[in-house]
């Protein structure tokens, strides 16, 4: 099992989060944390998941920046192992 | 549009709708949505009642995949909305663009488990593309016309917009500033084909795999233009039917679990894949590990998250096939990989003239109405639609189509029940053209009341009832992979068909015997009107060729 750490930026719009866990789950990852504040200046959301999965990382970023409302998914390689 | 109304948001929602250019919608009334039925008194939008809100979302599909505009389907709230959801995931599946409208129970009494409330804006995430739940008036024509622009823009899909009941009565505003439409022109930035231009100069075997991204990008005359310059043997998926020439030497039809035996070997054999909008989905693949093992790929596609998804990409072109397939087309020197395809092609074909019985033989009867509709000059002006079973993957062989709009099957969701609302909704915005439905008698029950909307609008669709009395797909794997455990498959107690549809209004005919078809087929096609036409075959045939499941390509079972 791998762990990553992914830090996705998202414009503060309707249910957003739950479409990226819906995602994430769906997607064959186990979410084992999750930190999420939004800019209420901005209006943009920051999601920290700390997730892990036997798959790699990639299938779901791609998967995740293909929702409407994401602006940026990154994978914190200083910690993911 | 009566300007005398007052600009409600059911009677701004019908506003919206006209301004996107759309003609025809399908629905279901409900309390939750009454405002909006309201409204569309006075709108020039011609709405198609249909009796069952799957058959309005089935409907819209066919109607967009039939003519390449988007689908508009509408459904109260509660069961109206759930009752959306099969046909939204098999929008998704297939990426077809939709607008899918649901009335939804007052805001103020939202969470508040009241009649018919489903909380549908979440039900929505896992089936659509993308959805909206509207919290005031001056939101809604913005969110319309931004669910018009996610459902067509690059790798298309349904969008839904739930509409609470006391938005759809609310009146606009008196400062309200309307919104122009702001949909964004597409780019054609051609990708850089450098890296795949230097894998297919130096390929042997080279293969194109057609998927049903070509259709979906409107680039078959691309993809033609690019077969006729490399003059390269190609294979399509079930979606991707029709972007290839039928009559083409080196296409050699369709590959996968049931695709014909020279496609399967060839792919097998060659050493460079160009996946053309496909997603090496696991009804192509067979055992992905053993999927065309010698082959490079090179991967044109929409959508970032299909690249490297199954099958790693030695090259994945990302963009619209419009303009970047065109870049890699050049001469190709391998006449010794297309004289074995060739040979391929003229050796595994299929044959009609050996099945021993006097009993209906349905892949010929398939072939023949394809024939029939080849010989009188109409192959460009049909459309056949599907269900889902053996039926289906006989047409997919039997058949040969001129355009993927000509064919309409649920690929990826794989929805029985899909072909007779798919068929109305593809002669409504076709109407000049003749629309076939084939059928199986499991199918056909699962969406059976549409017969009362063709009846109703007196829409001329043809059914073709293939009829073996079984669920015969599932039957065939029980036979074959079950031990012959046959499990809930017996349909024996089917209704007598010819009577229920002459109970629609619908001309109706049986057949039973091989030498019916000709004359059958031709009075079909010949009556003005909505027909069905029954045929019985053996319930035992199976489709052959069918790579059993997690099993490489080329080991095929064959009728022996």
């Amino acid at each position: 099992m791998n762990n990553y750490q992914l830090i996705i930026l998202a414009d503060d719009k309707q249910v957003v989060l739950e479409r990226i866990l819906q995602v994430t789950r769906y997607r064959g990852f186990l979410i084992n944390g999750m930190n999420a504040k939004v800019n209420t200046g901005t209006h943009v959301a920051t999601i920290e998941l700390m997730i892990s999965s036997e798959r790699p990382i990639e299938l779901l970023v791609d998967q995740i920046n293909k929702l409407i409302d994401i602006k940026g998914v990154k994978v914190d390689n200083s910690a993911s192992q | 549009m009566n300007s005398k109304k007052p600009l409600t948001g059911g009677v701004l929602l019908f506003k919206v709708l006209e301004q996107q250019g759309v003609k025809h919608i399908f629905g279901y009334p409900g309390g939750a949505i009454m405002p909006i039925y309201d409204a569309l008194v006075d709108s020039d939008i011609q709405h198609f009642l249909c009796r069952h809100e799957q058959g309005a979302a089935f409907s819209a599909v066919g109607y967009s995949r039939a003519s390449g505009k988007i689908g508009v389907c509408l459904a109260t709230s509660g069961p109206g909305a759930t009752n959306l959801i099969t046909g939204l995931a098999d929008a998704l599946a297939d990426s077809i663009p939709l607008v899918a409208i649901t009335g939804q129970v007052s805001s103020s009494a939202m969470g508040s488990d009241a009649f018919q409330e489903v909380d549908i804006f979440g039900l929505s995430l896992a089936c659509t593309k993308h959805s909206f739940q509207i919290s005031c008036i001056e939101e809604l024509e913005g969110v319309l016309f931004r669910a018009f622009e996610i459902a067509q823009e690059g790798r298309q899909g349904p969008v839904l917009v739930d509409i609470p009941k006391d938005i759809q009565l609310a009146e606009l505003p008196e400062q309200y500033k309307f919104i122009s439409n702001t949909f964004r022109e597409k780019t054609n930035k051609v990708a850089d084909v450098g890296s795949a231009l230097a894998l297919l100069s130096s390929a042997k075997k080279p293969i194109l795999y057609v998927g049903g991204g070509v259709g979906m990008a409107g680039a078959v005359n691309e993809l033609r233009d690019f077969i006729s310059t490399t003059n390269m043997p190609s294979v399509a998926t079930l979606k991707g039917l029709g972007a290839v020439e039928p009559e083409h030497e080196l296409y050699l039809g369709m590959l996968g679990m049931h695709g014909t035996k020279s496609a399967n070997l060839a792919v097998q054999q060659c050493d460079l894949l160009i996946a053309v909008g496909a997603r090496f989905d696991d009804r192509v693949t067979g055992k992905l590990n053993e999927f065309a093992p010698n082959a490079k790929v090179i991967h044109f596609d929409i959508d970032a998250a299909e690249i490297n998804k199954r099958r790693y990409a030695d090259v994945a072109i990302m963009g619209d096939l419009k303009a970047n397939l065109p870049a890699l087309a050049m001469p190709l020197n391998i006449d010794s990989w297309r004289n074995s395809c060739a040979h391929m092609h003229d050796n595994f074909g299929f044959t009609y003239d050996d099945y021993p019985q006097t009993n209906i033989y349905a892949p010929a009867v398939l072939n023949a109405i394809s024939n029939k509709l080849k010989e009188s000059g109409k192959s460009d002006h049909s459309v056949i639609t599907t269900d889902v079973g053996q039926h289906q993957m006989w047409s997919a062989q039997h058949m040969s189509f001129t355009d993927p709009s000509n064919f309409i099957t649920s690929g990826s969701m794989g929805t029985m029940g899909f072909g007779i609302p798919a068929a109305i909704g593809a002669q409504i915005s076709r109407p000049d053209d003749i629309v076939i439905a084939i059928s199986g008698d499991g199918s056909f029950m699962m969406n059976v009341q549409e017969l009362a909307t063709i009846k109703r609008y007196q829409i001329p669709v043809k059914i073709v009832l293939i009829d073996n009395a079984k669920l015969g797909m599932v039957r065939q794997w029980q036979d074959l992979f079950f031990d012959g455990r046959l499990s809930e498959t017996d349909l024996s107690d089917n209704p007598d068909f010819v009577m229920l549809a002459t109970a629609f209004d619908i001309k109706a005919k049986q057949i039973t015997q091989k030498d019916e078809v000709t004359s059958a087929i031709d009075e079909m096609l010949a009556h003005e009107g909505p027909y069905l036409l029954q045929v019985k075959i053996d319930a035992k045939d199976n489709v052959w060729p069918l790579v059993p499941p997690d099993t490489a390509n080329d080991k095929m079972m064959e009728n022996s």
